[in-house]
């Protein structure tokens, strides 16, 4: 037992720091009705503003903290309040969650680009001396850490039962236009909260600076791991949440005593909010979960379901007319490119399957798949166990996507029954679970953290493989376009419409959802087959869990209602990238995907909406009209000509 | 005390008001009827601020409001109740009162909507939402007394509600009718209406199509024209 105090001591010094997170994250849900996914990324950022001052600009650290806690943080949480939100006023929870992943996405993407992607050192901000309780050394700054996280807590429970504007944020979230007849300005309330909420993230972020170092991906995920002790409070209580952040932290740093014997669960200390998250998820009652956005924005203006609404008209018939000469026009590439743009078209078709099956989930049924990457993987990874054990080449790629029917099965079922976000966040949780805890396992990538994968003996060459990827995408993309135009798309548009309304019809939405889930991760793992052939190995950093993130800003961004625009999502991400390749663009191209889906999200096709077709025949009446109008004006000039003027 | 001059207003491209002309003199009540769809709501929204006018303006007293915020004008004295349970589910009916007061004097403010709903005073401290529909309507209605505004926008109190509720709602305007206020009811019992009304408008399809005295109103063409056979 006595052997245990440090790692509980190192637990709730992490779970403090959590805590702080989570609960600026409840903050902003709870007042905003946003569940904010980039919650850490500005926790991040502001860390990245605090080194800046302090190292480069040498200023006192406190000045350092004062200013990236109280002005830069706040300042941000402004801009997104009022830039970002302000515009999306009713909109459905699923485009507050493309929203704000988009932000993740772009502030992530652009503290790499600008501070770059190595980790900094952080000299510690309290004096690191400590004292001995019962044989154990405790630091100071450990202390320090831990009573600011009560401090904060218990000041902000004050808020909320003590003043007026506690309680005023309450209200907006439940009822916006009330609180704005009652005389409260709705708008300056959120502001506030997010001011608050930012502020939290902040400090949060820089008091684990110095723990784990600056980094700009590390310090986002982490302070992402408060979404498991935001959960566990049920996104409402701050009382639980702070249970949650210290439970969880705690678990984990004595997990970490354990694990050190038992190479499969190497992961298992970094999981732990993840599986906590996962958990809560599964095993909460029906209805623990219900949103707290919508409630109120339901009275205004009529219902305005903003992303939710206009998918642009149901076709009935297969998307002939865009597949044709898209496969036409792949199917003529090989012959005017050279070796590796050959290359980056097979990659390019390979992610048209993976964009159309994620189309499926986020296009037509509006449900957000966060763990995309994790099918990808798993196909890969799969086609490659089976091929070694000397499966053929075409049943092992059906074959593995199979084995991820199941796999879809199990991320869809315990989350689905809850609401839009939820469905985000399990499947957020899966997506990083599975890269910390199964990447490892010898079914997934094993000890090399690498798989090989063969590409079929009568396809082997690069133009006949392309050829190959063309016909195994065309007839996955058509699979996909097939659910589109039958019952089931008919039933899964109507439940991202309005599920409520299905089962008035006898329809279970539960059993159309998961069924679109499995197939989306069947396609996706075809796709994942597919490319690992292509490159011939695939490894664990390969498509890391980010990746999910990254895909669907693009394809939300493309369009993901249409086949055109998971067409044009993987030529945004896999073919343009390949074209502009100074390194300057490379970095700031994930920038640009964010802040392209934060624009798009209400957009029900993205840019596809926007393209239009050539209206042939139009053109064909417009061109003939000029020339009947140029022959006529030759008659007059003839007739002029031919009497000399005298008209 | 309220003036509508040329209001324009809709929905994205559907347009419900098209160009309407309202007056509420001061301390006068005035109701405002029409049948389903006519833009009744859309009006009172429109006067409180939920809604943007496209066209024409809105006068509060002397001043201008149709650029206003919807607090801004709640400050100056325009109270609108709008259609449902206007009330914070979540809070509890004290919560309730704070927040329509603006965390000032709430003690009084308590004091005030129980001497007018006695029922209230028993479940201060319970979940709003929890309540019985007629309870709810009374919190909701208890704004109207307990900020005294100078107008009061009432828009189907009486919806969902059984009759002796009814009745004690309506004694409730009836009461704020004698402080002085200044009315614009939107109300289904016509008659309910009248009977509080100096003045009527009948709104079709998105226009004026009637304003008179209540005795003018209950002449039976314009009953048939607009309001259906009730009399």
């Amino acid at each position: 037992m006595r052997a245990l105090v440090p790692f509980v001591i190192v637990g709730i010094t992490t779970g403090a720091v959590y805590a702080l997170a989570s609960m600026g994250l409840v903050l902003t849900y709870t007042t905003s009705g946003v569940f904010n996914f980039a919650h850490g990324a500005i926790g991040m950022f502001a860390t990245f503003v605090f080194y800046q001052l302090r190292v480069a600009a040498d200023w006192p650290t406190w000045l350092a903290v004062a200013v990236a806690v109280l002005v830069v943080a706040p300042a941000m949480g402004v801009v997104v309040d009022r830039v970002l939100l302000t515009r999306l006023q009713g909109a459905s929870p699923a485009t507050y969650v493309v929203v704000s992943l988009g932000l993740l996405v772009a502030l992530q993407s652009a503290a790499v680009a600008i501070f770059g992607g190595e980790t900094r050192q952080v000299a510690a901000i309290f004096p690191t001396r400590g004292f001995e309780v019962s044989g154990v050394r405790v630091g100071y700054d450990q202390t320090i850490v831990v009573a600011i996280a009560v401090v904060a807590g218990l000041a902000l429970a004050a808020f909320f039962r003590r003043t007026h504007l506690g309680l005023a944020t309450r209200a907006v979230v439940g009822d916006r236009d009330l609180t704005e007849l009652v005389g409260t300005d709705a708008r300056a309330v959120t502001t506030f909260s997010w001011v608050l909420g930012s502020a939290f993230a902040a400090l949060s972020g820089v008091l684990f600076a110095p723990v784990v170092g600056l980094d700009a991906v590390l310090l986002t995920l982490l302070v992402l791991q408060a979404f498991g002790a935001a959960v566990v409070g049920r996104l409402r209580s701050l009382p639980l949440t702070n249970l949650g952040a210290y439970g969880i932290a705690i678990v984990a740093a004595i997990s970490t005593k354990y694990v050190a014997t038992n190479r499969a669960l190497i992961g298992l200390p970094s999981a732990m909010p993840f599986i906590a998250l996962f958990l809560v998820l599964v095993v909460s009652p029906k209805g623990s979960f219900a949103a707290v956005s919508g409630e109120g924005s339901g009275r205004a203006g009529g219902g305005s379901g903003g992303g939710g609404g206009g998918r642009g008209g149901r076709r009935t018939t297969l998307p002939m007319r865009t597949l044709v000469p898209v496969v036409a026009g792949a199917a003529v590439l090989p012959a005017v490119l050279n070796g590796s743009q050959l290359l980056v078209a097979s990659t390019a078709v390979a992610f048209v399957a993976i964009f159309a099956s994620l189309s499926l989930l986020v296009g037509l049924s509006r449900q957000l798949s966060l763990c995309h990457a994790v099918f990808v993987v798993f196909g890969a990874t799969t086609l490659s166990h089976l091929l070694s054990a000397g499966v053929p080449y075409v049943a092992a790629l059906l074959l593995s996507a199979l084995v991820l029917v199941p796999v879809g099965a199990l991320v869809a079922i315990p989350t689905i029954r809850l609401s839009g976000l939820f469905l985000a966040l399990g499947t957020f949780a899966f997506g990083a679970l599975a890269q910390n805890l199964l990447y490892n396992n010898s079914f997934a990538f094993g000890r090399d953290a690498q798989v090989n994968l063969a590409r079929p003996s009568l396809f082997a060459g690069d133009t006949a493989f392309y050829y190959f990827i063309l016909a195994v995408v065309t007839v996955a993309v058509l699979g996909v376009e097939l659910v589109r135009i039958t019952r089931l798309g008919r039933i899964l548009a109507a439940i991202g419409d309005s599920p409520a309304a299905v089962q008035s019809i006898g329809v279970s939405p539960t059993a159309s959802r998961v069924m679109v889930f499995c197939l989306a991760a069947f396609v996706a793992g075809i796709g994942g087959g597919l490319l690992g052939s292509l490159i011939g190995s695939v490894s664990t950093l390969s498509f890391d869990f980010f990746q999910s993130l990254i895909w669907l800003t693009v394809l939300v961004t493309a369009g993901a209602a249409t086949l055109g625009g998971s067409v044009l999502a993987a030529l945004l991400l896999i073919a343009v990238p390949s074209v502009f390749t100074s390194p300057t663009v490379v970095q700031w191209q994930p920038v640009a995907f964010g802040v392209a889906a934060i624009v798009f999200a209400q957009s029900p096709n993205g840019i596809a909406g926007y393209l239009r077709r050539p209206d042939f025949p139009e053109l064909a009446r417009r061109s003939a009209w000029r020339t009947d109008r140029r022959r006529a004006t030759e008659r007059r000039a003839g007739a002029i000509l031919a009497s000399d003027g005298r008209v | 005390m309220l003036r509508l001059a040329g209001v324009r207003a809709g929905y994205r491209r559907t347009e419900v008001l098209h160009g309407v002309d309202l007056v509420v003199p001061p301390g006068a009540a005035v109701a405002l009827l029409g049948a389903n769809g006519a833009g009744k709501s859309t009006l009172l929204r429109v006067a409180a601020g939920l809604l943007p006018a496209t066209g024409g303006s809105v006068w509060f007293g002397e001043e201008r409001i149709d650029r206003l915020t919807t607090h801004q004008r709640t400050r100056r004295g325009l109270c609108l109740i709008p259609e449902g349970r206007a009330i914070f589910r979540p809070l509890t009916v004290r919560q309730n009162l704070a927040m329509q007061v603006g965390g000032k004097q709430v003690d009084d403010a308590v004091d005030r909507a129980v001497a007018a709903f006695p029922m209230l005073g028993d479940r201060l401290g319970q979940v709003a939402g929890t309540l019985s529909g007629g309870q709810q309507q009374m919190l909701a209605v208890a704004r109207a007394l307990v900020t005294d505004p100078a107008l009061v926008l009432a828009d189907e109190l009486s919806v969902g509600l059984a009759p002796v509720v009814v009745d004690e709602i309506f004694e409730a305007v009836a009461a704020l009718r004698a402080a002085g206020r200044s009315l614009l009811i939107v109300e289904q019992y016509v008659d309910r209406a009248l009977a509080v009304a100096d003045y009527v408008y009948i709104l079709h399809k998105g226009r004026i199509a009637f304003v008179g005295e209540p005795a003018q109103c209950r002449a039976d063409d314009v009953y048939r024209q607009y309001l259906g056979s009730v009399a």
